[in-house]
């Protein structure tokens, strides 16, 4: 491990020779297994591109394909905020973290319930995304479930607008959620050519481990690209199951369908923005769970950084999630573990903040405690300065043997910039801590997300464009009734 | 009880498939009744199987293959045992409902419950209600078991269940269901007779509903 401890601190997990060995790997994939594409036009597309078709849909992909779209995507991408404010320039080494999308349960801020997921709940998760310092673009973190099934998404999308200004990565149902929510996106922020100009968000989209792009995931990747909307295409790769078992198998193949699906991307529009990503774990080998926890997890996302790095192209990493069920110290272990390492890694978009039980409930206790621990990871990122101000010999030679640094004023100087000061995290000597009735972090955190509730003013959308986007979602909501 | 059969038990509990089934081939030769090679050999094997598992001694791919070689070895056995004992558990058509297509854990599932003696009908990835419909004309399963790892995709299995009602055939079959976002409420919101929290849960619902469907009917095979 290198360590740079000049300005940003960063470390490699991967050789160079490891690099080329785990992308000589995902090229071999592709060129003699192929990938398997359920969408008769794209492989019509590909095989015109220079690809071997194999009975209906199987595609097996040239070397030469790949090294073309990675020469046409752009090596850095840009997201805007709902006020066309470009805010998260993906570029290496720029790090921004997020939550995670689609959880189907919450717990109840209130009574601590576990419970499915409402449009409510998606309301308070992008008012307390809004809110933290530290989250800088939003995902939904839960499904909303309690509006009709078909048109979900463009009430979750409004849920999500409504109440932060951060960038948004959003997923859709179908071709036609995802082209609803695109208009909705393009009437907040001004218009078609505004938002190719500045995109307000960039879609999810993940083919199906092993080496299968679904019908959803082409529909996904073509819409985007013939609109200049940035993809994030991200595999969901169990190492064991839908996976080698071993980590550099586990690497090749994710990394195979990560970059056929970038073939695919190009193919259809040159230069269509590209982020590549992969959450690449392991199955539990007793109870089948596919581990958001594991130290795998933070292991593989490192190494896919490094990977993307070579490449040069954005990546979509993971952290602050967990297997706990709760925000107890399993899931506190799980979330420091995991956000220092994709820090550290350097990766672009580090999602999943937020998520607990294996991905299956979305917690804002996780969001705002792994908000508290960014910043300390955001710490250990800058790093030192080693120069004359700060080795500060002088002010050592002034105080001399037996003295202190209190009274200095370079102390007073510097000790905003060079200490990190903690919100959430105790300091208070054991007296001071016990007459404020010996609060556990989980309690003060739970008391965070409480305030951020009753007392933070999220900034409100027009009242006249908040109308139209309702009348969208009704209009949705008609096409689908009965269905 | 014979080393013959002993070696049938201890093959399948290691998950040796070939070995499971040359000490089957062995223990007919030896003359041992099927009967026996059956109560003695395979089924305690796959009980071991379960408790070692659930001790946490074995691990999903060690269950997997010897619910491989349990099923091999009743491939074996089951010309020549009697009628009653030779349909095993019950017939179970199995599939991913519309518009999912993970399928890793509905393989699970399958393999396991033919480690357990079910006859498994797989209708494969993406089956929609009416396939499932036509599954249950085609094939007159006591079970029929479907999954689905997406949230975006799970609301499917109540419109199967829906598609079922419809064309009348609801009351012919228990539907057990499945997958990382399925809970037991949900069964129970959309009408479906069990559910697996996971594949080794879901096997052991199976069987529970193969017990009331014997009770209800007085019917069994």
């Amino acid at each position: 491990m290198k360590v740079n401890v000049e300005g940003t601190a960063h470390f490699r997990m991967l050789s160079g020779e490891q690099i080329e060995g785990v992308l000589s790997g995902a090229m071999e994939i592709l060129e003699r297994v192929g990938v398997q594409v359920n969408d008769e036009e794209m492989v019509k597309l590909l095989q015109e591109g220079g690809a071997l078709t194999e009975g209906e849909n199987l595609v097996k992909i040239p070397s030469s394909m790949v090294e073309r779209a990675l020469q046409s995507a752009p090596h850095r991408v840009v997201l805007a905020n709902r006020d066309g404010e470009r805010n998260l320039v993906l570029e290496k080494n720029r790090i921004y973290f997020g939550t995670g999308s689609d959880c189907p349960n919450v717990i109840d801020p209130y009574t601590g319930e576990r419970r499915p997921c409402l449009f409510d709940d998606v309301l308070r998760a992008s008012k307390v995304a809004d809110a933290l310092d530290h989250i800088d673009f939003f995902m939904s973190l839960g499904l909303v479930s309690d509006v009709p099934r078909m048109t979900y998404d463009r009430h979750q999308f409004l849920a999500m607008a409504m109440n932060t200004k951060k960038p948004l990565i959003i997923t859709c149902i179908d071709r036609n959620g995802l082209s609803d929510q695109y208009e909705m996106a393009c009437l907040i922020v001004g218009g078609e050519e505004k938002f190719q100009a500045n995109p307000y968000f960039a879609v999810y989209a993940e083919p199906s481990s092993p080496l299968t792009h679904s019908k959803e995931a082409i529909e996904r990747l073509t819409f985007a690209a013939e609109r200049g909307i940035p993809i994030v295409y991200t595999p969901g790769v169990s190492g064991g199951a839908t996976a080698p078992v071993t980590m550099a198998g586990n690497l090749a193949q994710g990394l195979a369908e990560t970059l056929s699906g970038l073939v695919i991307s190009q193919l259809k529009s040159q230069g269509a923005p590209f982020i590549m990503g992969g959450v690449h774990t392991i199955m539990d080998m007793r109870t089948g769970i596919f581990c958001y926890g594991a130290p795998e997890l933070f292991l593989l996302s490192a190494c896919m950084t490094d990977i993307s790095k070579e490449l040069n192209l954005p990546m979509f990493s993971t952290a602050g999630c967990g297997d706990a069920k709760v925000l107890d110290e399993q899931a506190a272990s799980e979330a420091s573990l995991s956000l220092l390492m994709a820090g550290l890694s350097g990766a672009s978009l580090i999602h999943d903040v937020g998520y607990l039980e294996s991905g299956l409930l979305g917690s804002l206790d996780m969001l705002v405690l792994s908000d508290e621990v960014i910043s300390m990871v955001k710490r250990i990122l800058r790093g030192i300065i080693v120069n004359e101000e700060t080795l500060a010999l002088d002010v050592i030679a002034d105080v001399g043997p037996g003295g202190h640094f209190i009274g200095k004023e370079h102390t007073r100087r510097h000790l905003r910039a060079e200490h990190w000061l903690p919100k959430l995290m105790d300091r208070t000597n054991r007296d001071a801590w016990e007459k404020g009735e010996a609060k556990t972090m989980g309690r003060r955190v739970r008391e965070k997300v409480i305030d951020i509730l009753e007392g933070y003013e999220p900034p409100a959308l027009d009242e006249q464009l908040l109308g139209e986007l309702n009348t969208i979602v009704a209009w949705a909501d008609e096409r689908y009734r009965g269905k | 009880m014979s080393t013959l059969v002993e070696t049938i038990s201890r093959e399948i509990v290691s998950g040796h498939i070939d070995e499971s089934i040359e000490a089957v081939k062995d223990a007919l030769q030896g003359e041992i009744p099927p009967q026996e090679i059956l109560d003695d050999g395979l089924l305690p094997a796959m009980e071991r199987v379960g408790s070692l598992f659930q001790e946490g001694e074995i691990f999903i791919p060690d269950v997997f293959f010897s619910a491989k070689a349990m099923h091999e070895s009743m491939n074996i056995l089951r010309p020549l045992l009697a009628p009653s004992q030779s349909m095993g558990m019950g017939r179970v058509i199995i599939g991913t409902i519309l518009g999912d297509i993970h399928d890793i854990g509905k393989r699970l599932v399958g393999t396991m419950l033919e480690g357990a003696g079910f006859t498994v009908i797989d209708l494969g990835v993406e089956v929609s209600p009416d396939a499932f419909v036509q599954g249950v004309k085609a094939h007159q399963p006591h079970i029929l078991a479907m999954s689905s790892l997406l949230t975006t995709t799970m609301m499917n299995m109540g419109v199967t269940i829906e598609a079922l009602l419809k064309a009348g055939v609801r009351d012919q079959v228990k539907v057990l269901i499945g997958g990382a976002p399925v809970t037991r409420d949900f069964a129970e919101e959309i009408g479906a007779d069990g559910y697996g929290s996971d594949a080794s849960a879901g096997v052991e619902e199976a069987k529970a509903l193969i017990a009331t469907l014997k009770g209800e009917t007085g019917k069994g095979e």
